[in-house]
């Protein structure tokens, strides 16, 4: 089985642990074996060091780089921004110079950059590792029937140049789609599909801005494919349509009820056949009626070995 | 608004110093804002309008304004930009000096504190959730291992980070 | 032993702001040989040269050395002067410390006077082993040959054609016509560009001095100024041209379906086709890449024969022709027929593509509604495939917001950093055709700056606004694709320092003009170079602009950089004029800078010949041995040949050994 380190980060760790188990109980299934990574901090997120510093924000990341590369391993990470700052970082290290400078600060906690580790999405490495074809065999239910709103979320998009794997399009994601389809169910293309939720540094600087674009990439969800799931890969994202869509609706600026929100690989773990009081516990939305549709009896597909 | 050559200079080396490298490719064609979430969000300086004040040198007269630290570097900018600004990088390098000048918000220092003292921007406690769902209380991360908060400890103090007096 | 002078150029600061001119003055003075070395504002002005005749006159010097520019430019004016005081031209030599020197050190003044230093040095190593050589003359053809039959290469056809010369035009497209074809009307004046097209071709085509060469392309060409050899490879047609009356019945009955691309891809032809319905010569080819050899007719092969009616079953095109110009019985050469020529002068006019949208990954490229300008073009086009009609690819409905896109690829460092020049006015062309036509469209142009040099074109700018069309400054960054085949525009408007976002029906982009790929392999097959902005680089940007650095080729149209069509008739008549002179001479000097063998030393191994890219070397008795020859007329002094030859039998005058050594023992020391 393939080892693959899976970077936590910070959110998905301690707020949504719901889908660090979903993340367990699915990769294994499907030939990847996630290794910890122990010690590992913050990416770290751009409010903090890459706020301050490049070459502190640098040596943070590649901090965590060197715990995968003293496991021999790649790095796997669930959060959009992990991935983003990381990959970033990775890509300021190619320069030479910054490398030996990060380096002389990592030698102060004994620990040296090699660049040896590359960085993946969590959706690159379900769909170019594992691939939509071993993710169809094994279903316990099927989808089909079901709309979902895909959210792919900026940090696996832009810049493309300093990612190791990105969209043919990275203004027409089609990865995170694909994957859902995988799953039977449909999710078509939306005209927001490739825009900002407003997570992150917009809602804590200004939440009222924030809920804008939040609620302008929501309708073009809900007035372009009415969806009956809205499924992300980011866990900022996650967050975002989680909270916001109660607030949205309590305040009379949505006229329809806020949308279940899944993580994909809660949907996945949903769709094997998986507990959902393990993968899929935690939310503001209620969750339990789309839980309970998706492992119906009628959904049953032939029985996974 | 006074053209004075000196501030421009000063405003625009500042930039490049603090990662801005390419703000000087500029031609202020405007298509970074018109795909920016901020932008359309309501904050005034971000991307072209951030560039055009600095390109007139008004570092200090915006030294204040929070619209940097709205940017959710999406990079959206960078992808589009037909002349390798970088504007994402031009707005952090702006943010980087402003944070340098402590001029950012409180709210934010508490991410600073968290990650320095747990390794995690982000931290709340996570026990009880994280029982509820089948997993070891305390993740296998930096947030209950004192070895590694040291090495982030190390690592912030020996940075421009630590001369601000913050930690 | 030689007496050489050395004058040096402060050429105004453009040298004397950075290089110490004195110093090199006087460091010259003290070098072997030199008995003269002086300095002046201007080398290149009246008295600079006189200084120069002067002394060679007084006879002080017998060698001269200029410190200065470029002899691109300015060797010329020497080798005169040098030539005028009785002095053979030949024993000049031009140090540039200029281009190579103050303009690249500007930030470093000791260090470049140093390399002057160097590089004067240098020169005067060379000039004191310079022998005087002498020019010959060869007669020329008086022919010309234009590659490329847009209105460029028809204009130069013309004008060449009009001065008496024997002209080809060779065109690889089965009609003359170009791009200009494509067009409806033209920026600023609206005339219909098939309507002032039209006349032209029909005028090169039935000019007696004119052979138009169409459905053909340029295979080789070897020679040199004056006595160029040319192979043109006429591509088979499968149809006899001299029986085609260009009826279309063939392509009426012809069941396969191509894209067309005379119209942008938007509609389809057949493999048997015409290009256009004004197309000169109006003639069928047909294309065999995707022709389906209906009734197993391939091509050289007898027809079955119907078991009853005893009749050959014919393909439906062969069946079709009225003309009987179709035989697909005839073993055809797919290669076509190669047709040789002799011409003095070339004029190069092979214009230009503009990008396809998939380049643009924002611009929602997968959409159907998302268009080039030339698509644009051709939708508006009487001769379009939709008859001139406004509708959008979709549906085939009329839009009711419309959305011109500027900049796409042009002034953009993913692809091109240089503005393509005609967008900014042939959009404003379009918007203003279609506000004029549908007074109810909805248009939004939207631009990082309008740019609307030339004669009329601001005004005709103004009056769009005024027609009430919506301009903004602000380049659009993304196009979002909604439901019903409509676009979100995602735009900017820079004055107000607001974002816009609007739905569109229908949206144009206006992608960068750019040198179509097969352009690389004509440039080898010619000799042509690049410029940076990747079109054909001319000799000077100003002052040889139809100029290139082979001699007797010739530049005119987008093929040497963007421009609209009155930019390009007026520099393809300037190419004409060009090509023209040594047609009109009657004869071209011939360089003496070129390699000669010395048959005694020559051991006949042969290794010059296949290296000779001009082909000048070949392999003769000489006293009962195989020794080298080379023939001076094709020669063009590359050096290869001297290079490679192990028993150093071959010298480049101009170039040789001892010279070049002493440059590098300047150099080195």
């Amino acid at each position: 089985m393939e080892k693959i380190g899976l970077y936590l980060g910070c959110n998905i760790p301690l707020k949504a642990p719901d889908v660090e188990q979903s993340f367990r109980k699915v990769f294994p299934v499907l030939g990847i074996e996630p290794v910890d990574l122990p010690g590992a901090t913050c990416c770290p997120a751009w409010g903090t060091a890459p706020s301050f510093d490049r070459d502190t924000w640098c040596a943070i990341s590649a901090r965590n780089i060197t715990i995968a590369e003293g496991l021999g391993v790649d790095i796997m990470t669930g959060c959009n921004s992990c991935f983003g700052i990381m990959s970033e970082a990775k890509h300021f290290l190619h320069d030479k110079a910054t490398t030996e400078r990060v380096n002389a600060r990592l030698a102060e906690i004994g620990r040296k950059y090699q660049g040896t580790s590359d960085i993946y999405h969590v959706m690159h490495v379900l769909h170019d590792k594992v691939g939509c074809e071993k993710i169809r065999e094994n279903l316990k239910y099927s989808l089909d029937g079901l709309t979902i709103a895909v959210q792919t979320g900026c940090h696996t998009l832009w810049p493309s140049d300093v990612y190791s794997t990105c969209e043919a399009n990275p203004f027409y994601p089609v990865m995170l789609k694909e994957l859902c389809e995988a799953t039977g169910a449909a999710a078509p293309h939306y005209s927001r599909l490739e825009s900002c939720c407003g997570m992150g540094g917009m809602r804590s600087t200004d939440a009222e801005k924030s809920l804008v674009i939040f609620r302008d990439k929501l309708m073009s969800m809900q007035e372009e494919i009415k969806p009956d799931i809205i499924v992300t890969a980011c866990s900022s994202c996650y967050m975002q349509f989680d909270m916001s869509q109660p607030i949205l609706k309590e305040r009379g600026l949505i006229d329809f009820e806020p949308i279940p929100t899944l993580y994909y690989t809660q949907l996945l773990a949903l769709a094997m056949g998986f507990d959902s009081s393990q993968v899929a516990a935690i939310s503001q939305i209620d969750r339990s009626a789309i839980i309970k549709e998706i492992q119906s009896e009628k959904r049953l597909m032939k029985e996974v070995a | 608004m006074i053209i004075d050559q000196k501030k421009i200079d000063e405003a625009i080396e500042t930039v490049i110093g603090y990662g801005g490298e390419h703000i000087r490719n500029c031609v202020q064609c405007g298509a970074c804002s018109a795909v920016c979430p901020g932008v359309k969000a309501g904050f005034p300086l971000l991307c072209r309008s951030l560039i055009r004040q600095l390109l007139n040198g008004q570092l200090e007269e915006i030294i204040e304004d929070s619209s940097s630290w709205a940017c959710q570097s999406c990079s959206r900018c960078t992808e589009i930009c037909p002349r390798g600004v970088r504007p994402q990088e031009v707005v952090f390098a702006f943010r980087r000096y402003q944070a340098n000048q402590l001029a950012f918000s409180t709210s934010s220092i508490t991410s600073q504190m968290n990650l320095f003292q747990t390794g995690h921007a982000v931290f709340v406690d996570p026990k009880e959730a994280r029982k509820k769902v089948g997993l070891p209380e305390e993740p296998p991360t930096s947030a209950y291992d004192e070895a590694a908060q040291k090495e982030i400890q190390t690592l912030i103090n020996n940075s421009p980070m630590g001369e601000l007096g913050l930690f | 032993m030689a007496k050489v002078g050395v004058y040096v150029c402060h050429c105004g600061t453009n040298i004397a702001g950075v290089i110490d001119v004195e110093a090199v003055r006087d460091y010259a003075s003290g070098l072997p040989d030199v008995v003269i070395a002086r300095k002046d504002l201007f080398m290149c002005s009246d008295s600079g040269q006189e200084m120069i005749k002067k002394d060679i006159k007084d006879g002080l010097v017998d060698r001269v050395v200029v410190a200065a520019c470029t002899p691109r430019t300015h060797e010329p004016i020497f080798r005169a002067a040098c030539e005028k005081a009785g002095l053979n031209k030949y024993l000049f030599e031009m140090a540039n410390i200029r281009d190579q020197n103050s303009w690249v050190h500007g930030h470093d003044h000791a260090g470049a006077t140093a390399k002057a230093l160097k590089i004067v040095a240098s020169a005067v190593g060379k000039a004191r082993n310079l022998e005087p050589l002498e020019e010959k003359f060869v007669p020329v053809t008086d022919a010309a040959l234009v590659i490329g039959g847009g209105i460029g290469g028809i204009s130069a056809a013309l004008e060449l054609a009009r001065m008496g010369h024997k002209t080809y035009l060779v065109e690889k497209e089965p009609s003359i016509g170009g791009v200009m074809a494509q067009l409806d009307k033209t920026f600023p004046t609206n005339d219909c560009s098939a309507c002032i097209l039209t006349p032209k071709m029909v005028e090169v085509y039935n000019h007696p001095n004119i052979v138009a060469l169409t459905y053909s392309e340029v295979d080789d060409v070897s020679g040199y100024i004056g006595n160029f050899n040319v192979k043109v490879r006429r591509k088979q047609a499968y149809v006899d041209w001299v029986k085609c009356t260009g009826c279309g019945d063939c392509a009426s009955k012809c069941p396969a379906k191509v894209p067309d691309r005379f119209n942008a891809g938007l509609s389809e032809r057949r493999a048997a086709y015409i290009m256009f319905p004004q197309a000169v010569p109006k003639k069928a080819v047909i294309d065999i890449d995707n022709c389906l050899n209906c009734a197993g007719r391939e091509i050289g092969t007898e027809p079955k024969v119907n078991a009853k009616t005893g009749k050959p079953i014919l393909a439906p095109c062969e069946k079709a022709c009225p003309a009987q110009a179709i035989d697909r019985s005839i073993a055809h050469d797919p290669q076509g027929e190669i047709v040789e020529i002799q011409v003095g002068s070339i004029v190069v006019a092979t214009g230009f593509q503009v990008m396809e949208k998939d380049w643009f990954k924002e611009m929602a490229p997968a959409s159907p509604n998302v268009i080039t300008a030339l698509q644009l073009e051709r939708i508006i086009s009487a001769t379009g495939p939709s008859e001139g009609k406004l509708t959008r690819p979709s549906d085939h409905e009329k839009p009711h917001v419309i959305s011109f896109l500027s900049c796409m690829g042009s002034r953009d460092e993913h692809f091109h950093s240089y503005c393509s020049r005609v967008c900014c006015m042939y959009m404003i062309k379009q918007a203003r055709l279609l506000k004029e036509k549908y007074p109810d469209l909805v248009i939004n142009m939207h631009f990082i700056d309008v740019r609307s040099a030339g004669k009329g074109y601001d005004e005709y700018y103004t009056g769009a606004r005024a027609m009430g069309i919506n301009i903004f400054k602000g380049k659009v960054g993304g196009l979002e694709m909604l439901p019903g085949d409509k676009l979100r525009v995602l735009a900017y408007d820079m004055e107000g320092a607001t974002p816009i976002e609007y739905e569109s029906d229908l949206v144009v982009l206006a992608t960068a003009i750019e040198l179509p790929g097969d352009a690389v392999s004509l440039a080898q097959k010619l000799g042509l170079q690049f410029c940076g902005s990747n079109f054909f680089r001319e000799l000077h940007p100003k002052l040889g602009p139809v100029e290139t650095a082979v001699e007797g080729l010739f530049l005119a149209g987008c093929c040497q950089g963007p421009k609209d069509i009155p930019d390009t008739v007026s520099q393809a008549k300037g190419a004409a004029a060009a090509a023209a002179v040594p047609l009109s001479q009657g004869q071209v000097k011939i360089e003496p800078i070129i390699s000669e063998v010395h048959p005694e030393q020559c051991s006949g191994c042969g290794i010059c010949a296949p290296l000779c890219p001009y082909h000048a070397i070949s392999l003769d008795d000489y006293g009962g041995h195989p020794r080298a020859k080379i023939e001076m007329s094709a020669c063009k002094g590359c050096g290869v040949c001297a290079s490679a030859c192990p028993s150093a039998a071959i010298v480049l005058h101009g170039y040789e050994d001892t010279q070049i050594f002493a440059q590098i023992e300047a150099l080195t020391a």
